[in-house]
């Protein structure tokens, strides 16, 4: 195309003044091709950026991880760099999270010698200093796991290129709680359609998944249900239920960090938190049996359930 | 409670006094400071449950377990670990543990679950075990014939608890004195003997059968 515009640039140039007269049709056709030759080099030449554009949104969206394809010599070497900038990218996040991770590891093992240590402490008469160290040890636990948690997901919830299939993930769950809670003979049920994927990190589908369950276990007298109804993941337990007035609260309840009640769990903060990073909710109503309904609504299949 | 535990956990502090509650606790318990060791000591040793942390230095708890898993040990793990994401229990019990309990913990509560399991394991769903006129509740430590509490000495109760665990079944003196020692002590199963023998004048209920040649069975329905 170039080649064509430049051969039409010399006729104009050199071949045409030699036909003095008669001749200007010619020369306005030859000229008008070479116009367009010109716009069509210069739409042929930004293509490349319009398969990058598209590339780009599927990467943000998560449906790739990286720019593939082969592009014009000129444009090669700047998508070599954007892949690659992806992948540190990528790399410095789970580096972050590994030391986030380890980091609230090491602080569990000398916490958990402090808690013997304030046990001995109790079975020595030192009621109140006991007392005092459990209570500190149990804010700070419930504090790392809460950052971690929230530290994992804003990373993850961040990149946005994930998927999670829910059946598989609660049907781990459920052989994990029924192992926890095998005292308690709770039966576990899934009932989740098999395709069903959120665009939600695994590790943070399964903390969410898993504190609601892991209720739902608790309180449930003998049936914990994982379902999906109108478009929202939820939990049922046949437990005694709470009042309307504590849905709330119990969501809300130990959330901005500083809670210091003991017992409060972060449990139900934190899925409310996680599915806020993704854009999700969560809530708490009645189910059939009288019991909690958990409803949990992430984005499924890119559109918002 | 019974029988022999291994309490693999490289922070030592945290180590001893596992081990110390659950020798309190009425418990034969060895201790291993890494992956490496825990390896060596499953193979070598019989034991009745082990405490597993997962991050063990040299090789980690996880892959310990699954290969434990894969080469058929069946010994009923629970997994005490810092690591208490929902992701890490689901991996841990997948990979064949039994129970999990995230640090850190309340050592009454460790204490119930490691009785939970070994009771399950054992195939027992009360709390308490039961045979003919004799109960005996690990949990206290309590043993009772005919409703009369019987004091018994830590080696007669790890005697009786393992035989109460292997109701009906053949119990060997070796197998006996294996689970009744932690494994550096001096083995002698003449001293198995002077046990039962003091067991049964204490019981005063005919429950241990000797089996000449073979070893004792505990005999629950006369």
């Amino acid at each position: 195309m170039l080649l064509a515009m430049h051969l039409g640039v010399m006729m104009l140039m050199h071949v045409m003044p030699r036909f003095r007269r008669g001749e200007t049709a010619g020369v306005w056709l030859i000229a008008g091709l070479v116009m367009l030759a010109g716009v069509a080099v210069a739409w042929l030449s930004l293509q490349p950026f319009r398969k990058l554009r598209a590339l780009l949104s599927a990467v943000r969206d998560g449906e790739v991880h990286q720019v593939d394809g082969r592009y014009p010599d000129e444009v090669q070497p700047l998508i070599d760099d954007l892949n690659t900038l992806l992948r540190d990218r990528e790399k410095a996040v789970q580096r972050a999270i590994a030391t986030a991770g380890d980091l609230a590891h090491g602080l569990k093992t000398p916490l958990a010698l402090l808690r013997q240590e304030a046990e001995r402490a109790e079975a020595a008469g030192q009621m109140e200093i006991a007392a005092s160290i459990q209570q500190q040890v149990d804010r700070m636990t419930r504090q790392i796991d809460y950052h971690l948690a929230r530290a994992r997901a804003s990373a993850s919830g961040a990149s946005g290129n994930a998927r999670c299939p829910v059946a598989e993930c609660a049907q781990g769950l459920a052989r994990t709680l029924t192992k926890l809670y095998a005292e308690r003979a709770v039966r576990v049920t899934v009932d989740v359609p098999e395709d069903l994927q959120v665009r939600v990190q695994r590790e943070d589908l399964e903390e969410m998944l898993g504190n609601l369950m892991e209720n739902a276990c608790k309180w449930g007298r003998a049936e914990v249900t994982v379902g999906f109804v109108d478009g929202a993941v939820v939990v049922d337990d046949d437990g005694p239920g709470i009042a309307d007035a504590m849905r709330e609260a119990v969501l809300a309840r130990g959330v901005r960090a500083d809670e210091t009640a003991p017992g409060s769990g972060l449990g139900l903060a934190i899925v409310r938190d996680l599915a806020e990073v993704y854009g999700g909710s969560v809530e708490l109503r009645s189910s059939s049996t009288g019991g909690v309904r958990a409803l949990l609504r992430l984005p499924i299949d890119g559109r918002l359930s | 409670m019974a029988l022999r535990i291994l309490v693999a956990e490289d922070e030592a502090r945290l180590a001893a006094q596992l081990a110390k509650a659950l020798e309190d606790g009425g418990y034969a318990v060895d201790c291993a400071a890494d992956g490496e060791q825990a390896d060596f000591l499953v193979h070598t040793e019989r034991y009745d449950l082990i405490v597993l942390d997962l991050g063990l230095p040299k090789v980690d708890g996880l892959t310990l377990l699954r290969n434990w898993r894969g080469s058929g040990i069946a010994v009923p793990v629970l997994i005490l670990t810092a690591r208490g994401s929902w992701h890490e229990k689901v991996q841990g019990i997948d990979g064949g543990a039994d129970d999990y309990v995230a640090k850190p913990f309340r050592m009454e509560e460790l204490l119930a679950r490691v009785r939970a399991l070994l009771r399950r394991a054992s195939g027992f769903a009360q709390p308490e075990l039961r045979c003919g006129e004799v109960v005996m509740d690990p949990a206290t430590a309590r043993v009772l014939v005919r409703g009369e509490p019987v004091r018994l000495t830590s080696h007669e109760f790890r005697v009786l608890l393992y035989l109460m665990h292997r109701q009906g079944k053949v119990v060997s003196r070796t197998e006996l004195s294996e689970h009744i020692y932690a494994q550096d002590a001096d083995r002698d199963s003449n001293t198995v003997e002077v046990f039962i023998g003091r067991l049964r004048r204490k019981l005063g209920v005919p429950v241990i059968e000797t089996l000449r040649g073979l070893g004792y069975r505990l005999c629950c329905d006369r």
